[in-house]
């Protein structure tokens, strides 16, 4: 299905002559219309999978730009102010591919950085650069990023 | 219009590298300024690839600075959590006021080896997120 | 106008980030540190460039960045490499 809407896409792309980023979004976004029209859909189909994507793709995008703002407040603001540390976080997810989502996710946040998964992949090692208390910490990351990734690879 | 929105962005890229810069002299150990170069990597070459992308206006140009801006995004943490790794079983201390480490005597003498926390160490997350 | 600010405010703006990550490379003081420090040299270089190839409206230039980014991503996993051969061969005898 993914397949097949994106050769909808291109070949608006193609027909129309509009060779940019806006006239992909708009083929993109037709085909989708012309998709959801056509095919049946419901749990588990394409149709519940896109927006789940797109939902963590901008709620990913938010964590980053809140956390870019909290880590320019640590940058000046007197270092006694953060409260850095290891932690290690008890992982849910089960394959290589969504745990390196989650750390790549972790690690491109700013403010907090994986350092090593356990050799059985159920723990994932954290350095976080405000972690008031360490289980409230765990709990942040797997209410946010590992629910979303979750959400995306299930 | 345009003109305006690709001058910040082009501001506000410049801002996020020039705080990085800051951050990594300022800050007190490898980890914390790690953290801080992260943030280079992300909104501050996102924004200007961004800035780019829309002046020039060209879709070829467009596409590679989003392909480049992908790149980044991709790699940027594997190489950070690489020097990250390495630093810590290199021995490079946290700084004085960490908080915890419960990294600390996990890895097995030879580094091949990372044991889990036990269960009783780490308590479980949130009630209500257990299935 | 933009590349007035782009010649004006960015650029000088982007090199007194690089001589900051310069301070870094030369205190140290692990050996960490400095690869970090080289690792953002390299990213403000990719914005550096970038913002040049739009001040001077050399496209030709955008390719630089694209490259500088893909190399730089290897001289990390290089380097981290590297050490943690070191280690290896450390612990080991």
């Amino acid at each position: 299905m993914a397949f097949l809407h994106w050769i909808l896409a291109v070949l608006w792309v193609a027909l129309t002559g509009q060779w940019s980023l806006a006239g992909l979004t708009t083929g993109w976004l037709l085909a989708y219309g012309v998709l959801w029209l056509t095919h049946p859909h419901g749990a588990g189909t394409y149709f519940a999978r896109v927006p789940r994507v797109l939902r963590a793709l901008v709620v990913f995008l938010w964590e980053i730009i809140v956390a870019n703002l909290r880590v320019t407040y640590h940058v000046f603001a007197p270092l006694g102010r953060m409260r850095p540390g290891i932690v290690a976080v008890p992982l849910d997810l089960h394959g290589d591919v969504p745990i390196t989502m989650l750390a790549n996710a972790i690690t491109l946040t700013p403010g907090t950085l994986s350092l090593d998964v356990a050799s059985d992949r159920r723990t994932l090692y954290v350095h976080g650069m405000r972690i008031g208390d360490p289980d409230s910490f765990r709990r942040e990351i797997k209410s946010s990023l590992e629910r979303y990734v979750k959400e995306v690879c299930e | 219009m345009v003109e305006w929105l690709v001058v910040a962005l082009l501001l506000a890229g410049t801002f996020f590298m020039v705080v990085a810069g800051i951050g990594i002299v300022r800050m007190p150990d490898v980890y914390l300024r790690m953290s801080c170069t992260s943030k280079a990597a992300t909104l501050g070459c996102g924004c200007l690839l961004a800035g780019y992308a829309l002046q020039v206006g060209d879709a070829g140009i467009a596409v590679r600075a989003v392909a480049t801006a992908a790149f980044v995004l991709l790699t940027a943490p594997v190489a950070a959590h690489m020097i990250g790794r390495a630093a810590y079983r290199l021995g490079v201390p946290l700084w004085v006021g960490s908080c915890c480490d419960e990294l600390k005597g996990a890895y097995s003498p030879g580094g091949e080896f990372l044991q889990s926390r036990p269960v009783s160490q780490v308590r479980p997350p949130h009630p209500s997120l257990d299935p | 106008m933009i590349s007035a600010v782009a010649l004006w405010v960015v650029l000088p703006a982007l090199s007194i980030a690089v001589l900051l990550s310069v301070v870094r490379l030369a205190l140290g003081p692990s050996f960490p540190d400095r690869v970090v420090a080289l690792d953002l040299m390299t990213t403000i270089g990719v914005g550096i460039v970038t913002v040049a190839a739009l001040a001077w409206e050399q496209t030709a230039l955008f390719d630089v960045a694209t490259v500088l980014a893909l190399v730089s991503f290897l001289a990390t996993v290089a380097f981290a490499r590297y050490v943690e051969r070191g280690i290896r061969l450390w612990s080991n005898g």
